[in-house]
């Protein structure tokens, strides 16, 4: 009996050494020697990540295929609900975030963003059959969905405490949920980023119709760790944007995605809210 | 990393609310649930082969798909044929629904295990059908449909944490949201575990209780 | 609805199958450990039993699994999304398992023990190659009823990342707006799985002798 505490320590104390030795090399060595970077995400985040007939497409999948390329990894994808992406990343889940997220104060102080990939700010989508919208002010009183636990959701609560009546908010676990229910009549409205509502809209024209912004000026970058551990990953992940930046080939998969191309800064600016 | 209650215990109005909303959706929709449930099974009864094997029919597709899906169905697929429900109604529904094809089957049994000799006893001295139900099977049946009911209730407890995934306030989404925004995810999930824990043992108390103080009344008749 | 719908509707429902038949086994396999430790008349070990049944019983698997997932790695564990998913369905279903086994302990004839105790069986001989067996044929009923009730519960596994039946469901109502149609499907898929286990465990129920010379 004896014995077999102290092999079963043994094997314990073996275990937690080796996890230490995997903790001497940072995360870009472990990802390089592994040849996996993981990256999570949701897939309810059209033109960034959706499901079209069952395969996972959208910018997300150029821009880190790309990624991959440049540090010689093949990617491998973790799809969660966007309110479990970051704990997800904090807890170890996965080696950094796609999503992409709003850059905000709130989040620079827990989180290092890759240089904007495209503008964030919130604008609202409506029916297009609804000519009661025709500004952002006119959703006082409805009932307007956004995605739980997004920063679009925190915006369109701030901008709803200015008008009277004030807006009820919804949160859907995702914004496809938000979509659906707004093309059911449910809800009269959606606020999320323009690049993910222009889409909507270019692809139901008959159904969806954009409202312009009513948030200030946001972007999204692609969120990872702070610690010294991720430091020279989130280095070489934002030397692959700036390089596929200078060379074109974001402007082109911008172009593809959203119709458009987004005159982003290098570097992460401080965001305005 | 260090646990940190604090950040969630701040944002207790939140947090009360969701709980509130909790127990609201359970209390209504499992009484819902029973209440449709022992209609079916009093349909059953005495609604002529027919109805027995018509109603068999809903109450096994509900039994054999997730609650998720009807969820879904009913949320999501009922606009389209006219049914635009709110969230806190739709999941009422869904619920009720859910729940009573469980009810059915455990009155189904509560009805079977009343002998037929004391329902015949009551028709003979002319007692209405109500009155037999009311007077004779209903405590009859009571000590054996109670242990599976309290069972359902809890079933249906937790089956409420799925409401927020069509955006019923409940407190898995008040907890997940206030999770999300103050960066303490598995402290807020550990937090509604133990509110959730909490109310099953209670109302698994509450059941025992009902259980014994029946089974007193049945002992004393005897 | 078209085909290539229905098929992928059908493709992810390998994973619903596999992930709910390996948790059942897991879950069996761990609920008759805790029977043994409930029997096993050591103080700790059947509180912990009882804790372990009490609290999983107790919370809902959505709660369980988002727990699970964000918390494992916190302490160290590396596992990707198919084996929490596993490891939260086992869990859950093993408390429940154990419970329904718990009926099954009690209805194992104390004649049987008895004389396995004098033919020279040591308790651990007895508990595995009589008690665990009666007790199975007993809550057999109970056992398929479990089957059946984690296969639906797998819906929820998607929390932590997996695609399975409702969450490919989920996927096709966003990109093509027709959730009548796809989760009327997939409710029609599961449908059909939980009644060939129903039919499969009333045919095996029947095959099999009974017990205590009914």
């Amino acid at each position: 009996m004896r014995n077999k505490v102290i092999s079963a320590l043994a094997g314990a104390a073996l275990l937690m050494g080796g996890a230490a030795a995997a903790q001497a090399q940072d995360a870009l060595a472990r990802i390089k020697e592994a040849g996996v970077m993981k990256v999570g995400t949701e897939t309810a985040f059209a033109p960034f990540d959706y499901i079209d007939a069952g395969d996972h497409v959208g910018l997300n999948m150029d821009v880190f295929a790309a990624i991959g390329e440049e540090l010689g990894v093949e990617i491998e994808w973790i799809t969660l609900d966007w309110a479990g992406v970051l704990p997800g990343l904090e807890a170890g889940q996965f080696d950094m975030v796609a999503g992409p997220a709003t850059i905000t104060k709130a989040r620079m102080e827990r989180y290092r963003f890759t240089p904007p990939i495209a503008e964030a700010t919130v604008a609202l989508l409506k029916s297009a059959k609804d000519d009661s919208i025709t500004k952002p002010e006119d959703i006082a009183g409805k009932t307007i969905g956004s995605g739980h636990a997004t920063a679009q959701l925190a915006q369109l609560e701030e901008f709803g405490k200015t008008l009277t009546p004030a807006p009820e908010t919804k949160d859907y676990v995702s914004f496809n949920e938000a979509y659906a229910d707004l093309a059911a009549g449910r809800i009269a409205g959606v606020a999320n980023s323009l690049p993910n509502i222009a889409f909507v809209a270019q692809q139901r024209p008959e159904i969806f119709a954009v409202v312009a912004p009513f948030g200030t000026k946001t972007y999204f970058g692609f969120p990872g760790l702070k610690d010294d551990d991720h430091a020279s990953l989130m280095d070489a992940i934002d030397a692959a944007i700036l390089k596929m930046k200078a060379d074109g080939r974001l402007g082109e998969m911008q172009q593809k995605w959203f119709g458009q191309t987004f005159d982003t800064p290098d570097a992460v600016t401080e965001p305005n809210i | 990393m260090g646990f940190d209650f604090n950040v969630i215990l701040s944002k207790q109005d939140a947090l009360v609310s969701g709980i509130g909303m909790t127990i609201f959706v359970w209390v209504v929709g499992t009484l819902f649930a029973a209440v449709i449930g022992f209609v079916i099974a009093t349909a059953r009864r005495y609604g002529g082969v027919i109805v027995d094997k018509a109603l068999t029919v809903p109450i096994e597709v509900i039994r054999g798909t997730p609650f998720l899906v009807q969820l879904f169905l009913l949320y999501f697929g009922g606009p389209y044929i006219g049914l635009s429900l709110d969230a806190l109604p739709a999941g009422l529904l869904a619920l009720s629904i859910y729940g009573a094809a469980y009810f059915a089957e455990i009155f189904r049994a509560g009805y079977q295990s009343v002998p037929p000799g004391h329902v015949e006893a009551a028709e003979c001295l002319g007692f209405t059908r109500i009155q037999i139900i009311r007077n004779i099977l209903l405590p009859e049946m009571a000590l054996l449909v109670i242990p599976p009911s309290v069972n359902m209730a809890i079933i249906l407890l937790k089956e409420t944490a799925l409401l927020s995934l069509i955006t019923v306030p409940e407190m898995t989404m008040t907890a997940s949201a206030i999770g999300s925004q103050e960066y303490a995810f598995v402290e807020a999930m550990v937090l509604i575990a133990l509110v959730y824990w909490v109310l099953v043992e209670l109302a698994g108390l509450l059941g025992r209780l009902a259980e014994k103080k029946l089974s007193r009344y049945r002992l004393a008749k005897a | 609805m078209s085909w290539k719908l229905f098929n992928l509707l059908l493709e992810a429902s390998l994973m619903t199958i596999f992930v709910s038949t390996v948790s059942i086994l897991i879950g069996l396999f761990l609920a008759i450990l805790l029977s043994a430790a409930n029997l096993s008349g050591i103080r700790p070990l059947q509180w912990f039993a009882k804790f372990f049944i009490s609290f999983f019983r107790g919370t809902p698997l959505l709660v369980q699994l988002l727990l699970l997932y964000n918390l494992l790695p916190v302490v160290g564990i590396q596992i990707p999304s198919l084996v929490t998913a596993i490891i939260g369905l086992s869990i859950c279903t093993a408390a429940y398992q154990a419970e329904n086994l718990r009926g099954g302990f009690e209805g194992v004839p104390t004649g049987l023990v008895e004389s396995a105790d004098m033919a020279g069986f040591s308790p651990v001989q007895t508990f595995f190659h009589i008690r665990v067996p009666i007790a199975l044929r007993l809550t057999l009923p109970a056992l398929i009823n479990e089957a059946i009730l984690i296969l639906k519960a797998s819906s929820l596994v998607s929390v932590v990342g997996l695609i399975e039946l409702t969450r490919m469901a989920q996927n096709l109502v966003a990109s093509t707006f027709m959730p009548l149609e796809i989760y009327a499907s997939a409710g029609l898929i599961y449908l059909v799985i939980n009644l060939v286990v129903a039919t499969a465990g009333r045919q095996l129920e029947r095959r099999l002798p009974g017990v205590g010379g009914k």
